[in-house]
């Protein structure tokens, strides 16, 4: 073999191995998506069936037994704590970048960073005591008030490396023109760092619609989320809760490729770009 | 709030230093828009916390009313380090949890960025598909892996196991952290092959012309030239990751309730459970503190070896 063909044979090899890894890594994925079309029977048999006539009776059932009260519970509390932690977070970023000194900035940034990091477990007791004491057990607004602080952090920390990016002579301009706090960040600093903002509230919302912790800590009947349907319906069929479970995880996995780029630093504080 | 804020001591962070500094109108330069949020996340996170120092020097369970509200100063403490026979195992799982599943992510992430750093065709599509692992519900996808795959009667890998002569596992009662970490270890290999790529993109092409030019094959250029320029990278991963893995919940309460006995409790979960299954809360806001101080004294303790070595090293 000549230098050049090994080469070309061992740059195919790799990226046949790459793909070979990434489809084992989804696999799991794939099978619990393709299990969702199957009939039962044909979901438990051994060995596993990869051609089957497809089926959408359990994604029909799955929608069935409550669905869209848990569908509804999901989207009010990921949707809602979103835009809070936005209406909270966004002025507090902004005060840190353009109207704080450094080592004030600084400390509230280490503060909020440090909110996160608290083992949830560890504020369950006390949150779980308050609660109570407030009748506010079981309820949706409880969930949104939790998701919105679990958020917070991550919305601030975001806006707050995208606004370190704007030009600053047009915010001069603006504040030359006698430009209200207010009226610069709604008119001018939120549409310049849309696309940032966007992508946070995007992480944001897939925090609250994967949490399980605090919904299953906190709600019953009332206000469970998605996560909480899938375990209460564990012993019915395993292409049922397939097919739901399908249903789940498309909202999280497709905010996540699409907002792919931002996954990394917003997970990590913008520590690393 | 000053303890957790030392938590954070974090040496990265690089665009810190050049904030903007705009000439801001003199009566524009005290503002209180950072309030509400900070008032926020104080009000949910930083009095709870205080609350259950509070009620960890106490005496109280909800199941039995008549015995109150008693002070008990630290007794609490002395009951989970020495008496509560469940305490060091549980730390032991927790300690088990975090690491392996850290390690193993680690090692498939890296390899994962690695193959995904190549040009190839379709590597943006790739790489999206890889990051699903991560995207996906943790408490949703755990209890797929476990009717799924890892269930003794109808999971596939014991199916595949099968043709090499193994016979069924029942993994979830014969290895049952075992199992956990490996579910959790697949949740996380995207986040670090993530950090790692994006590490990846900022090593110098020329320096990888170099060693390819000095004759170093690709694993000698790896360990000897990139892994060094990751550093950083690095201890993100790891102080992000052990972080976020050490609060493992869903995966545990969907596959095994902690059990059999105690062999899946970790720290965080049995905090759960002496609150919510026994209403034990003075021994749940003690463990809750104590999961504090674990969680800070980590987060110092890599931070610590982290930039140690990298003073030495420049050194």
């Amino acid at each position: 073999m000549t230098t050049e063909a090994r080469r070309k044979w061992s740059t195919f090899a790799w990226t046949a191995l790459t793909y070979i890894l990434v489809f084992l890594l989804v696999f799991p994925v794939l099978w619990m998506a393709l299990t969702g079309f199957k009939t039962e029977i044909a979901a438990i048999n051994i060995p596993p069936i990869l051609f089957f006539q497809p089926t959408l009776d359990q994604f029909l059932l799955a929608i069935q037994g409550g669905f869209g009260g848990y569908l509804f519970n999901s989207v009010v509390a990921a949707l809602v704590s979103t835009a809070l932690a936005l209406v909270l977070g966004i002025p507090a970023a902004y005060a840190m970048v353009f109207h704080m000194p450094t080592k004030s900035s600084n400390d509230m940034l280490f503060f909020v960073l440090s909110t996160r990091f608290m083992p949830f477990a560890a504020i369950l007791v006390p949150l779980y005591v308050i609660i109570t004491r407030l009748n506010l057990l079981d309820n949706l607004f409880t969930l949104i008030v939790i998701y919105t602080a679990m958020n917070l952090p991550l919305i601030i920390w975001m806006a707050r490396s995208y606004f370190l990016e704007l030009p600053k002579e047009v915010l001069e301009g603006a504040w030359l023109d006698g430009s209200s706090t207010l009226q610069t960040i709604v008119r001018i600093v939120v549409p310049m760092a849309a696309p940032g903002l966007t992508a946070a509230a995007l992480l944001a919302i897939i925090f609250a619609w994967n949490d399980f912790f605090f919904a299953v800590t906190l709600t019953y009947t009332n206000s469970p989320t998605l996560p909480i349907m899938v375990t209460s319906n564990e012993g019915l069929s395993l292409a049922r809760v397939s097919a739901l479970a399908t249903l789940i995880i498309l909202v999280p996995v497709a905010i996540g490729i699409y907002a792919q780029r931002y996954l990394v630093q917003g997970l990590t504080g913008g520590a690393l770009k | 709030m000053s303890q957790t804020n030392q938590a954070v001591q974090v040496p990265v962070l690089p665009d810190m230093k050049k904030r903007a500094v705009p000439t801001v109108p003199p009566g524009e330069r005290r503002t209180w828009l950072h309030l509400p949020a900070l008032v926020y996340m104080i009000v949910l996170t930083q009095i709870p916390f205080l609350l259950a120092v509070w009620f960890s020097l106490h005496a109280w369970n909800l199941l039995v009313p008549s015995e109150g509200f008693p002070f008990v100063g630290l007794s609490n403490y002395v009951t989970e380090f020495v008496r509560d026979a469940n305490f060091w195992p549980i730390m032991g799982n927790t300690l088990e949890l975090v690491a392996g599943a850290m390690i193993l992510a680690l090692v498939a992430g890296t390899i994962l960025a690695l193959l995904l750093n190549r040009p190839m065709w379709g590597r943006n599509v790739l790489r999206g598909i890889a990051t699903v692992p991560f995207l996906v519900t943790p408490s949703v996808m755990a209890l797929i892996w476990k009717n799924l795959f890892l269930s003794p009667s109808s999971g596939m890998i014991n199916w595949l196991l099968h043709f090499i002569g193994i016979p069924a596992v029942p993994w979830f009662s014969a290895f049952p952290l075992q199992s956990i970490i490996f579910i959790v270890a697949w949740e996380w290999t995207p986040f670090v092959m993530l950090v790692i790529l994006a590490g990846l993109q900022s090593v110098p092409g020329e320096v990888l012309e170099a060693a390819k030019v000095d004759g170093a094959n690709a694993f000698t250029t790896f360990w000897r030239v990139v892994f060094p320029l990751l550093r950083k990278p690095y201890q993100i991963a790891i102080l992000f990751g052990t972080i976020f893995i050490f609060q493992t919940f869903g995966e545990i309460y969907v596959t095994t309730t902690g059990g059999p006995g105690l062999t899946t409790n970790t720290l965080p979960y049995y905090t759960y459970r002496a609150a919510l299954s026994s209403f034990q809360i003075g021994q749940a806001a003690t463990l809750g503190v104590i999961g504090v101080v674990v969680a800070i004294l980590a987060a110092r303790g890599m931070l610590r070896l982290m930039t140690e070595r990298t003073a030495s090293e420049r050194g």
